[in-house]
């Protein structure tokens, strides 16, 4: 009796991890392939069966993606709104949440009346489009960073963190004449590393990944993203037409779907970069909003 | 602090008000705090709202915020022209399968996988599955297509090209172009981008089983399936049906089961168009492209509506069915 249930649980666990490595080999090949396409010959992978490593090592379509000053420039904009936005988003999100965590509030359930509804209604794309037309905002590097500086979703994250930090610490720099604002940046924003770290994490990556906004409300080349660029070439190809149009017939065998990987991985590295660090945060701090939310 | 958290003063009508006075110019920087964010939401997100009246004016663009206001009305008009489009009804049905088939395909791979994780005893294979799992939820959906692209298109595509070197195929299958694969394309990718995320959410609920149940029905002599089927998954119950009455909600906008809106815009082109159009790239398309606003508006507006009725209506289901329920 007790072999034969151990012999059951021995083909239970084995299904499991054999179906769970299954899994994560489906989640990990496919960045693993676009890895090693983009240091492949473009013209070589064309050909197929360049399934575990590069058959054509080259270097060549990570030269031609650094000396078009298209990418480039996609990058840095890309960069720098991924930093700034971050930056400014946490900023007031962390403001305002701080003055909402205090239970006291006057006025709270008005506050918390407008968010919530906020949260669920929405005026829909063409009314929004038509509001940041008015402000100017159109054609501007301020619309990938102004209009996603607060998120309701955050602020009630950040909202229930702050309630727990306890009351006594801020009673005791009220105490020593501390004003609200020495004691949100010099006590609250400190101890509060793991919502800001988790904060930080989707929005930056939520900045880093964006295309949308640059597709609908900028036409200015010279403020195009990565991402954008990067689903410009990715349409290209993939739509009939088209196909395997040579993206630089003079540089030695780099094709469209060469750069393309190329962009691909360049824009997940930063992403995997930072993932390990702000990983162990972003679990705790998802739970607390899926508990909360 | 102390003296903040006092029960209101009763006094009389005079000195309560200005006893509310003095706590509000206490709180003076707090309400200067929250009035940054007040201003915020007042200009993104209920000007917009405003905007919906778009849908039932003559709205042109160069009416600006006024226009919302000032032009004409013109009733119902734009709802009764999406209802006759000629592709209105290839538009429904495509929003209304892809919506579907993601809830059927979608919402319960993250189940399953948390169940399977919570089996392995190996803590160290359990956190790197865990950790490789929800590393797409990560990654744009132009990279995910773009990985799509790079297994499965007729040309450059590996997965044609394995099929073809085995003999399985003389000619490459056009995954990405031809209206046959597209709803496979679109619920498979969704799968593989969201499944390990939603999973945490549903590892936590696992989490709050108390382990004595587990302990109690090993020396019941509950077998590994069995202790699945009468702890855990009663034990997750609550968490189910509250990420379930989420994703009915946002059923038509994807939420949960992946970006509708990206997806059908990314995935989609002039050939797998029969399957790939939806209501959002469609109200996309003739709104910002063509510049019919108050149309779109319209096209918006009847989709956020329903999205609306499905989400109180998949609540209030779920709140007979089993007392659990997201509000």
């Amino acid at each position: 009796m007790l072999k034969s249930q151990r012999q059951k649980d021995f083909v239970f666990d084995s299904v499991i991890y054999v179906v769970l490595f299954i899994i994560m080999l489906t989640m990990l090949y496919p960045f693993y392939y676009v890895l090693i396409a983009s240091f492949n010959k473009g013209s070589d992978s064309l050909l197929g069966g360049v399934y575990l490593w590069p058959r054509n090592f080259t270097l060549e379509n990570y030269r031609v993606f650094m000396d078009d000053p298209k990418w480039v420039k996609a990058f840095l904009v890309s960069v720098l709104r991924t930093v700034s936005g971050t930056l400014l988003g946490l900023l007031l999100t962390s403001i305002v949440a701080y003055g909402l965590s205090h239970r006291d509030l006057l006025f709270s359930k008005v506050y918390f009346t407008v968010i919530v509804f906020a949260m669920y209604f929405s005026g829909g794309l063409i009314p929004y489009y038509v509001v940041l037309r008015s402000l100017g905002l159109l054609n501007s590097f301020a619309v990938y960073i102004i209009p996603s500086m607060l998120s309701t979703f955050f602020l009630l994250i950040a909202i229930s963190f702050f309630r727990e930090i306890p009351a006594e610490l801020k009673e005791s720099a009220h105490i020593d004449g501390a004003g609200e604002l020495t004691i949100f940046f010099r006590i609250i924003l400190p101890v509060s590393t793991p919502v800001l770290a988790t904060m930080a994490l989707f929005m930056g990556v939520g900045q880093w990944n964006s295309w949308l906004d640059s597709a609908y409300f900028v036409q200015s080349e010279e403020l195009r993203t990565l991402a954008f660029r990067m689903m410009e070439v990715i349409n290209k190809s993939n739509s009939p037409m088209d196909s395997l149009a040579v993206a630089n017939s003079a540089s030695a065998g780099v094709t469209s779907f060469s750069l393309q990987v190329t962009s691909m991985v360049v824009s997940i590295v930063p992403i995997i970069c930072v993932y390990p660090f702000l990983q162990k945060y972003f679990v705790s701090g998802i739970m607390l909003g899926s508990v909360k939310g | 602090m102390e003296l903040e958290t006092q029960p209101k003063s009763p006094g009389t009508g005079g000195g309560r008000r200005s006893f509310l006075w003095k706590r509000f110019k206490k709180q003076k920087v707090l309400h200067l705090f929250v009035g940054l964010g007040m201003i915020y939401l007042l200009i993104f997100a209920y000007t917009p709202m405003f905007g919906i009246l778009m849908a039932f004016k003559d709205y042109s663009i160069s009416g600006g915020i006024k226009g919302i206001f000032t032009s004409d009305w013109v009733g119902l008009r734009y709802f009764d022209e999406f209802i006759h489009d000629y592709q209105f009804g290839k538009l429904v049905r495509n929003t209304l399968v892809l919506s579907l088939l993601k809830v059927i395909f979608a919402f319960p791979a993250p189940i399953l996988l948390a169940i399977m994780l919570n089996e392995v005893k190996h803590m160290a294979f359990k956190r790197f599955v865990q950790t490789i799992s929800y590393l797409p939820h990560f990654i744009s959906w132009v990279v995910v297509v773009g990985v799509s692209y790079a297994f499965l298109s007729a040309d450059v595509g590996v997965v044609n090209k394995a099929l073809m070197a085995m003999g399985f195929t003389d000619e490459p299958l056009a995954f990405l172009t031809s209206p046959n694969y597209f709803w496979g394309l679109a619920v498979g990718s969704a799968v593989w981008k969201e499944m390990g995320w939603w999973t945490i959410i549903f590892l936590a609920a696992i989490s709050g089983i108390s382990p004595s149940l587990y302990e109690a029905a090993e020396i019941d002599g509950a077998g590994r399936l069995a202790r699945i089927r009468y702890i855990t998954l009663p034990g997750m119950k609550g968490t189910i049906v509250v990420v379930l009455v989420l994703t009915i909600g946002s059923i038509l906008g994807g939420g949960l089961v992946g970006s509708n809106f990206e997806q059908a815009y990314l995935l989609g082109n002039s050939i797998n168009n029969p399957t790939s159009e939806i209501v959002q790239t469609y109200a996309f398309r003739v709104g910002l492209s063509d510049g019919r606003f108050s149309y779109a508006a319209a096209i918006d507006l009847i989709q956020s509506v329903i999205s609306v009725a499905l989400i109180f209506s998949s609540n209030y289901i779920a709140k007979r069915v089993s007392g659990s329920s997201l509000f």
